[in-house]
């Protein structure tokens, strides 16, 4: 973002939090008076087992220890966080007094967790408190039971220390909370069955699905009208979640999806960002909690119905394409685009490398992935980097191929964005060509 | 704002958080597998330049003598280029400007015993590769001017033959201090290597090689063709690093 856009969105904060009245509804920490504010988290001892169980549990559906565990120890805070505002890091959750959150009631927790208003300010949206905000009592309940279980460990984190001025007062985010937190709690939809709307509370609540999968604005939220639809974050693409039936979830079954979330497989291969919450969250969730988040999913409209057009293949570069894919890919792929059962993605009917954006593909091509590894299918296996051996051209017309064979079809890939993501990933430039 | 995409690299997260060990007295808790897949530049292979100056081979005479003894080994005929036409000479440049023309791979210390040769059944050498291509081609040329009057390079093709095969069969001592049977060895060992390694390495040029004996080149899988026995294929060949 230019430095102009950071001035204005700064001048948009300020005015947004002159617009005082406004502003006390979203801001507002009504919704945490249902916790205790006399007993702080160091001094639980023996919390209620069961509900430690189930903390634990919606504890893995969040996903907290994505964020909050570095090397420092679980929990303990100091994962590096870099926005285009500047670097953050995620803050010590352990039941330490000094570092951690000790000192914390319930309620100064539920007002963190819900409402991103934490001990040394409000928090940035880099903890998806947005998402949380639709946490249940019961389920915060629970959590804060866990919460006191966890090893406390002296850490102590700067979180802010990386951002800039104005970024740095965390004031600021006044602002962005009056513009764009909804402090309304999850609320169940009369269209939606039982089962859908378990779903809908895994995925808007703890899962912070929308967080990758929507796109976002200029000023870092997320675009409600095109919820789940897809969103670019850096050098990944989370894609479309939504029924569209070519680059969408419409072509899927509820127990395909329910497959892929618990082990990472199902056709497509989870890698990058999906891979580490398969990993750490949604591998841990129970089989009807996963039905419940693909059959929601699957009630979702699609967002597009459009389908590109199939390159041709008779075309000299995807004839090219075409040998480029049997000596380099064909051996973990499959000649038809099959894949290698639980191990390798297959291509041939696969939506997820047919979207518009072939960001993921481009990104595993020049730096290489790792399937994600599950308790169901451990292998993890490695897709190689081609940097150093194909150019961008290269790269572009391998992928088109791919996406354009066995029944798919996509829009073109440019060699310039391999060019673009080559540089931002810091991929290597291929040796030179005989 | 895509505040999220540091903090969701799978790389990132799992590299530097296994989020499952919290002691941190014990040794630390390696989880699922290396993260980068990227090539690790040692093993990359060196990339010959083309076109560019020799480094070793630098001196006229010398690279006219190895280009003709080359060209004698793999003439230019119907089924191919020359050697030297296949860039066999930067092949062997770029080698003896590496660790092969310095014997990296040798021991290269004394003793020096008198019949360890024989002993290990195998000529053994205190010099580099390097070091026995400039002393052979020099006692070569030397050889030849002395008994036919000439450089080996000016003397005719049925001469040259006439001289490589007394130096393979061991009736041509050039020099005390050269063993020629093994010197004539050495470079028909090069040779075929620059004649039918991968172009990346400076020889077999444009495949020549390869596209010879039917070579289908740097392939990963044969399975497509693995249950046509006995047919000819005519797989167009494909090298490391393709122009296409």
């Amino acid at each position: 973002m230019p430095r102009w856009m950071k001035i204005t969105s700064f001048i948009v904060f300020v005015a947004a939090i002159g617009a005082g009245g406004w502003s006390w509804k979203k801001l507002n920490t009504a919704r945490s008076d249902v916790a205790d504010d006399k007993v702080v988290l160091a001094d639980i001892t023996s919390p209620d087992p069961e509900a430690v169980k189930r903390g634990e549990y919606v504890m893995r559906t969040a996903d907290c220890a994505a964020c909050h565990t570095a090397d420092k120890g679980v929990f303990a805070g100091a994962y590096r966080i870099s926005t285009p505002f500047g670097d953050l890091l995620s803050s010590n959750i352990t039941p330490d007094r000094e570092s951690g959150i000790g000192k914390m009631t319930a309620r100064d927790f539920f007002n963190a967790v819900r409402q991103g208003q934490g001990s040394k300010g409000l928090l940035y949206p880099a903890m998806p408190f947005t998402a949380y905000a639709k946490l249940t009592d019961q389920d915060m309940q629970d959590l804060w039971a866990y919460m006191a279980t966890v090893k406390p460990v002296a850490n102590k984190v700067d979180e802010n220390a990386g951002m800039p001025f104005p970024f740095n007062v965390r004031l600021v985010m006044a602002g962005w909370d009056v513009l764009f937190f909804d402090n309304s709690g999850f609320s169940a939809e009369n269209h939606l069955s039982a089962l859908e709307s378990r779903g809908k509370y895994l995925v808007d609540a703890g899962g912070h699905c929308s967080a990758c999968h929507s796109p976002r604005n200029s000023l870092g939220a997320e675009i409600d009208s095109a919820y789940l639809q897809g969103g670019r974050l850096g050098d990944w693409y989370a894609p479309d979640l939504t029924s569209s039936p070519h680059a969408g979830l419409g072509a899927r079954s509820a127990a395909e999806i329910t497959e892929y979330l618990k082990t990472g497989e199902a056709g497509p291969v989870a890698t990058g960002p999906m891979a580490e919450a398969i990993e750490h969250s949604l591998q841990y969730m129970t089989d009807e909690d996963l039905q419940a988040i693909a059959t929601y999913l699957k009630s979702l409209p699609a967002a597009t119905d459009e389908k590109p057009p199939m390159i041709a293949a008779t075309t000299p570069a995807m004839q090219r394409g075409a040998l480029r894919y049997e000596v380099n890919c064909a051996a973990c792929h499959g000649v038809a685009g099959e894949g290698m059962g639980g191990m390798t993605a297959a291509f041939a009917g696969n939506h997820t490398l047919q979207s518009d954006d072939a960001t993921n593909l481009i990104h595993v091509m020049l730096v290489g992935g790792r399937a994600a590894s599950t308790h169901a299918k451990i292998t993890g296996a490695g897709m190689p980097s081609f940097a150093w051996k194909m150019d961008d051209r290269q790269i572009a017309e391998t992928l088109d191929y791919i996406r354009n064979s066995w029944g798919n079809s996509a829009a073109p890939v440019e060699a310039a964005e391999v060019g673009r993501l080559r540089e931002s990933l810091r991929a290597q430039s291929p040796l030179p060509q005989h | 704002m895509k505040r999220r995409e540091a903090l969701l690299s799978l790389g990132a997260a799992v590299a530097a958080a296994p989020a499952v060990s919290a002691d941190t007295a014990r040794a630390e808790v390696v989880r699922n597998y290396p993260q980068d897949m990227a090539l690790d530049r040692a093993f990359q292979p060196p990339s010959v330049r083309v076109g560019g100056p020799l480094t070793v081979l630098t001196d006229d005479s010398e690279r006219r003598t190895i280009g003709a003894i080359f060209d004698r080994l793999i003439p230019a005929d119907e089924f191919g280029p020359s050697a030297t036409e296949a860039g066999c000479i930067e092949f062997l440049d770029a080698q003896l400007a590496g660790p092969f023309g310095q014997g990296a791979a040798l021991y290269r210390e004394g003793p020096r015993a008198p019949d360890e040769d024989k002993m290990v059944q195998k000529a053994q050498f205190i010099a580099t590769p390097r070091e026995r291509y400039a002393t052979g081609l020099k006692a070569l040329d030397a050889w030849a001017t002395n008994k036919h009057g000439a450089p080996f390079a000016d003397l005719e093709a049925a001469r040259q033959d006439e001289i490589l095969a007394g130096m393979e069969n061991g009736d041509i001592e050039l020099a005390p201090e050269v063993n020629t049977k093994a010197f004539f060895e050495l470079m028909l060992q090069n040779v075929r290597e620059g004649y039918f390694s991968d172009p990346i390495y400076g020889g077999n040029k444009n495949m020549a090689g390869w596209k010879m004996i039917g070579f289908p080149g740097a392939r990963y899988d044969y399975r497509l063709y693995a249950d046509r026995t006995g047919q000819k294929l005519d797989l167009e060949p494909v090298n490391l690093i393709p122009k296409d």
